[in-house]
């Protein structure tokens, strides 16, 4: 093996914790206020709503698929969970199961669309992308949904000194981590995101094992925008608008490969962090509000880039070997 | 049992002269224009405004720009990629063209924005007035985003929808940063005219007689129609009657084939991408030029949806190797329609934006449909 | 001694063409077997009758004494049998545990029964790899395995289903001879552990090494059974080929002129094909034979610029070779790929645009492409070749017969006016008649001066075919042959040549 190889090996598995340490310092370094504790924890927070979607959104990027309807499912859940509680009188326990079950059933639709119709994942979800929102603005006929009271004093509580969203999270990602390593469900989706054929010859539920990802992503990005609601309020026309966008760059900025197979709840703390960070990064240092994106996309195409670098090697490795080196 | 192996295999013979009506109907290069009509004629009785003249000026005129737009995206499409960023390179250029060719510049609007004394100042851009010349640099400028893109979709293997995604992003967001979010006015005439003028107008209807003797005036041959006419056979022709549009159609239908037969296919997907923004820029130029502005957000949001759904529900595939221009005529003809009779409905722009994403789920199962009746028939 | 499978007048028919015919053996349990033939012989045939993959159209198979009729490779594996062929079915970004479990992990007890033991997991896959004698970590990610530790952990997964017949279909071929050994060493103990084993393979030596009975395949048929004592390796290759050469092949219309035209010499790629020097002559037809693997194909792809050589020269009538297949068309190269679907057709689009695609560039106008000229151009390729095909312009390649399609990969060269045409077995796939057309229209382009690299797997087809043949062995030509002296016997054992060195 070259030490270029070498390097690029290093780069694509330690590439996500490297870039966070790099962000971190320069951001630390460039601007002391970003290292304060309290502006540290506060960075975590927010990163819990991108991370719970990113969580998710790396159960689908396994399988080498994509959920581009995240954004609208926010909503729409966040919305359903509003309407429960306005209407119904609902409380925060059963606004959080209908917000849930909302999700489950937006995805549901795109597992049906992708598994039963076989449209690809990119345009199935570019469509109820759509679908979702429209429907959603169609319920509040516009207009903002405020949420009672006891929402934000849920959202914005804390155990044991540590905010409800960061432990949400956590327990979100932990729970993934355990599903996706020591279960037997968790290790079909890594064999189906490897190889899609080897997983339908060894006897694999294979369709199965697609929707299932779909129906988890739009949960958890539903539980997402709850979370964010209930630190927020209020839920405007607007709620989750193109953060299908942070929540995939959080996924692969984190180490989840777009061509399915590598990646892990890991990579959705890591990335969801990073992104945070740059953003927050961005706001101490005082760079122009309109920059921001930009800067934002740059460290994105990077980390799409160094995918795709990681993909064509393992490509190379797959080719056939006629005069293997003798030992 | 040459001849057998040579005839395709028939189907049971109960299933198959419908399943042949259906084939024959899915598959005709007609169809999507006769669905057009036929939503048309059902509509008609219903809802009697959509076919008055002024409506149908005003569908024409919406027509136009977005078919410019969806004319690039159909060579992306036809190799078997996606152009997400096109949206963005028409908030860019429109705002990069207006900040070149206007003819003052408000301090009290641009002084924060970062192209303030550098590409404008109080009387003008740095090409006041000139029209072609910022005409050229606006198709520079959409030119370059198309060879980033291509490049690193040709070069480096990275996912076009992701490459498009990511530009979509960095390209909207530089627009906006430029003139920091505000619009530039103050246009030159001849800027405008592209979008507004009309060469050929038609008079409809009796004199209105009251005090200004005055006709209804309906535009019919503007500028913007002849730029889009012009641009669809130029690249009819392009696709149907060059090599390139060949090889074009030879590297969605196979790439692996197309590069052995000596196509040369990295520089393709270079062009088409750099096509594909050339495109998008000219529709900058009719819509900032209808506007009367140039706006770092034009194309932002569900105007994807418009191109993407017109493009696709036309009949070009989504997996690559099938594409027409005169396909794509119609399905923007069908596009257009369609948000011409939902707003007619006083259907709210969600419930549009709802219909539209249901119709390109539709336009996607069609494409799958057509491809396994294909394979059906073969 | 009990038969595990015994076949009692199997056959297939494809589209009314035998692959397999009437074959009647018992496999007897705990045995090896070695079932040997040569390319198209019937073995792929069999073995995905045995799979489950095709069904037979005659006879039928016993499975420990029950009628056993497959529907699909699910039934298969749960009868107890396992295939282990060259292309594996793992999973790289797994464990060696988890690809040995990954259709049934075990368990935690109790309330944790939803999640995977993994210690037991990992015992469990020790033990099936100690079985093996395989040294491997069980958790190790497959990614970090060679080639060869990647088909014994293939191996133990079949032990561990409890596979009671286990078949290998070349199974070496990107084996070192270490690893090999390590192979064969499992394979031994698969027999002491009363496992029955199917070992295919090309290398005779091996076959004979390994197993305990022979059996032959020719045409589909059984030409000879027997325990391995009675077959030294020269009755096996006797038995393989002792058929006719059919008359299909043309007779060579026209000797080979003197300009070479294509020049090899020390051709090397790490890893692929080493040392490899040529020559192909205008007007001649060379052939180049060689096993499964032996890296001819690769010799093509890099002869036409798609992958990169390390050392070495190669020449077209006297200018080196550069660039990419676009450069090389130019100069003179045309490629017939082994892979029609893959490599070779638009399949979807017409005739018409798969027959000019690689001229397209000649075919212009003052204005754009000459339509004219392209319906022209097509219309005298579909009688050069003489494809059978209604519409040109409309019907599409897919609906075109095997033969016809392979018409359509040569006829779209011809427009280029290629001076060397490498062809990769031009004609698998392709039925008997169409066949004979092939031939003949590679001799008239031969005739016409052009020179022929023609690629097979079939023996025959080249020496009926070809001036020269040149055999490859793991990447090296170990040998060539004139037409005057070839010898289907020496040939064949030059391919092997490499082979019985390394066993012995």
């Amino acid at each position: 093996m070259t030490s270029t190889q070498g390097a690029l090996d290093v780069a694509t598995r330690m590439g996500a914790v490297l870039m966070l340490v790099a962000i971190v310092l320069v951001f630390g370094v460039l601007t002391p206020g970003f290292l304060a504790p309290d502006s540290l924890a506060n960075t975590v927070k927010q990163s819990s709503f991108i991370g719970i979607a990113a969580v998710g959104m790396v159960f689908v990027l396994l399988t080498a698929g994509i959920d581009l309807s995240v954004g609208s499912v926010m909503f729409l859940g966040s919305l359903v969970a509003g309407l429960v509680m306005r209407d119904a009188g609902a409380g925060v326990g059963l606004a959080l199961l209908a917000c849930l079950a909302t999700g489950a059933i937006l995805g549901a639709i795109n597992a049906v669309l992708i598994v039963g119709l076989r449209v690809i994942p990119f345009i199935v979800t570019l469509s109820t992308l759509f679908l979702y929102r429209g429907f959603g603005t169609w319920l509040t006929e516009s207009r903002q949904l405020d949420f009672p009271d006891e929402v934000r004093s849920f959202g914005l509580a804390s155990v044991g000194g540590i905010p409800v969203p960061i432990l949400i999270f956590a327990a979100v990602a932990l729970l993934a981590h355990v599903i996706l390593r020591h279960t037997a469900f968790g290790r079909h989706v890594y064999a189906f995101g490897n190889d899609p054929l080897a997983a339908a010859k060894a006897g694999l539920p294979v369709r199965r094992i697609q929707a299932t990802v779909y129906v988890v992503s739009g949960t958890l990005a539903a539980l997402a925008g709850f979370v964010l609601i209930s630190q927020i309020g209020r839920l405007d026309a607007g709620f989750g608008e193109g953060r299908e966008f942070d929540v995939i760059a959080a996924a692969v900025l984190g180490g989840a490969s777009l061509f399915g197979g590598i990646g892990g709840a890991g990579s959705a703390v890591l990335g969801a962090l990073t992104i945070q960070a740059v953003k927050a990064g961005l706001v101490f240092s005082g760079v122009n509000l309109y920059l921001q994106p930009l800067l934002q996309g740059a460290v994105i195409l990077l980390a799409v880039f160094l995918d795709g670098l990681r993909e064509a090697r393992l490509r190379s490795l797959r080719r056939r070997v006629i005069r293997p080196r003798t030992a | 049992m040459t001849a057998m192996l040579t005839q395709p295999v028939p189907a049971t013979p109960a299933a198959r002269p419908l399943r042949r009506t259906l084939a024959r109907a899915l598959l005709s290069d007609w169809f999507v224009l006769w669905l057009t009509l036929a939503y048309f004629l059902i509509l008609l009785p219903v809802l009697p405004t959509l076919g008055t003249p002024a409506n149908l000026a005003n569908l024409l005129s919406n027509a136009w720009p977005l078919l410019v737009v969806a004319l690039g995206q159909t060579f992306v499409m036809t190799i078997g990629g996606i152009d997400l960023s096109q949206g963005a390179v028409i908030g860019l250029t429109s705002t990069l063209g207006a900040a070149l060719i206007a003819t003052a510049g408000p301090p009290e609007v641009l002084s924060k924005a970062p192209i303030w004394g550098l590409l404008i100042f109080e009387d003008g851009g740095v090409l006041a007035g000139q029209l072609w010349l910022g005409l050229l640099a606006m198709l520079l400028a959409g030119a370059l985003v198309g060879l980033v893109n291509g490049t690193l979709v040709a070069w480096l293997d990275m996912p076009a929808f992701m490459v498009t995604l990511v530009s979509l992003i960095t390209v909207g967001a530089f627009a906006i940063w430029l003139t920091q979010s505000e619009n530039i006015r103050n246009l030159p005439d001849s800027y405008v005219a592209l979008g507004k003028g009309e060469i050929v107008s038609v008079y409809i209807g009796p004199k209105e007689e009251p005090q200004i003797p005055r006709r209804q005036v309906h535009e019919l041959v503007t500028y913007a129609a002849l730029v889009a006419v012009t641009l669809a056979v130029a690249l009819h022709l392009l696709l149907e009657r060059t090599a390139f549009g060949r090889q074009v159609l030879a590297v969605g239908a196979n790439r692996r084939a197309a590069e052995i037969a000596g196509v040369p296919v990295r520089r393709i997907i270079v062009l088409v991408f750099v096509l594909s923004s050339l495109c998008a820029t000219v529709g900058a130029v009719l819509y900032s030029a209808r506007l009367e502005a140039g706006r770092p957000t034009l194309g932002e949001g569900t105007f994807l949806l418009d191109v993407i759904g017109a493009t696709v529900i036309g009949g070009t595939s989504l997996f690559g190797g099938k594409g027409k221009v005169l396909w794509t005529v119609f399905g923007v003809l069908f596009f257009v329609l369609l948000s011409n009779s939902l707003n007619l409905m006083n259907l709210s722009t969600f419930h549009i934006d709802m219909v539209k994403g249901g119709v390109i789920l539709a336009a996607a199962l069609l494409d799958v449909a057509r491809t396994r009746l294909l394979r059906g028939m073969a | 001694m009990t038969a595990l499978l015994r076949f009692e007048g199997l056959g297939k028919d494809w589209f009314g063409v035998p692959a397999v015919r009437d074959l009647s053996l018992d496999i007897p349990e705990g045995r090896v077997l070695g079932l040997i033939g040569e390319n198209g012989a019937g073995k792929s045939t069999l073995m995905n009758m045995i799979g489950g993959i095709t069904a037979p159209t005659h006879g039928r198979m016993l499975w420990r004494g029950q009628p056993y009729a497959p529907a699909s490779a699910a039934d298969a594996r749960a009868a107890g049998i396992a295939f282990i062929h060259q292309e594996l079915n793992l999973f790289t970004n797994l464990t060696v545990a988890e690809n040995l479990f990954i259709d049934g992990f075990p368990r935690r007890p109790g309330l944790l029964r939803p999640f995977i033991d993994r210690r037991a997991m990992r015992d469990r896959a020790a033990e099936v790899l100690a079985r093996l004698a395989l040294d491997l970590p069980p958790e190790r990610t497959l990614d970090s395995l060679s080639p060869g530790e990647r088909q014994l952990v293939e191996i133990a997964r079949a032990l561990h289903h409890d596979a009671a017949l286990i078949i290998f279909d070349e199974p070496t071929t990107s084996l070192t001879p270490r690893e090999t050994d390590r192979l064969f060493q499992a394979i031994e103990g698969l027999r002491a552990a009363g496992k029955t084993v199917i070992y295919i393979s090309h290398i005779l030596a091996d076959v004979q090494r390994l197993s305990d009975g022979i059996a032959v395949l020719r045409d589909g048929r059984l030409v000879g059974e027997g325990p391995v004592a009675d077959f030294d390796i020269p009755r096996m290759i006797r038995t393989m080929i002792g058929r006719d050469l059919a008359a299909v092949y043309p007779s060579r219309t026209a000797p080979p002129r003197g300009r070479p035209v294509l020049e090899v010499q020390g051709l090397s790629a790490p890893g692929v094909i080493e040392d490899v020097s040529l020559t192909v002559r205008e007007g001649e037809i060379l052939g180049l034979f060689g096993l499964m693997g032996s890296g001819r194909s690769e010799l093509a792809r890099i002869l036409m610029g798609l992958d990169p050589a390390m050392r070495g020269d190669a020449r077209l009538l006297g200018h080196p070779l550069r660039g990419g297949p676009r450069d090389r068309i130019r100069q003179g190269l045309a490629f017939v790929t082994e892979n029609r679907r893959e490599e070779g057709l638009m399949m979807d689009a017409s005739i018409r645009d798969n027959l000019t695609l690689p001229a397209i560039e000649r075919l212009r106008g003052p204005l754009g492409l000459d339509a004219d000229r392209i319906a022209d151009t097509a219309q005298a390729l579909r009688e050069t070749v003489r494809l059978k095909a209604q519409d040109l312009a409309r019907q599409p390649v897919r609906s075109l017969s095997g033969g016809n399609q392979q018409k359509v990969v040569i006829g779209k060269w011809l427009p280029t006016e290629p001076r060397l045409f490498i062809l990769d077995e031009p004609t698998r796939g392709v039925d008997v008649g169409a066949r004979s057309e092939i031939y003949g229209l590679m001799d008239r382009l031969a005739a016409e001066g052009a020179g022929l690299l023609v690629i097979s797997s079939e023996l025959d087809e080249l020496m009926g075919l070809c001036d020269r043949i040149s055999v490859m062995s793991r990447g090296e030509v170990v040998a060539t042959f004139d037409r005057a002296r070839f010898d289907e016997r020496r040939i064949i054992a030059s391919a092997f040549r490499q082979a019985e060195g390394d066993a012995a």
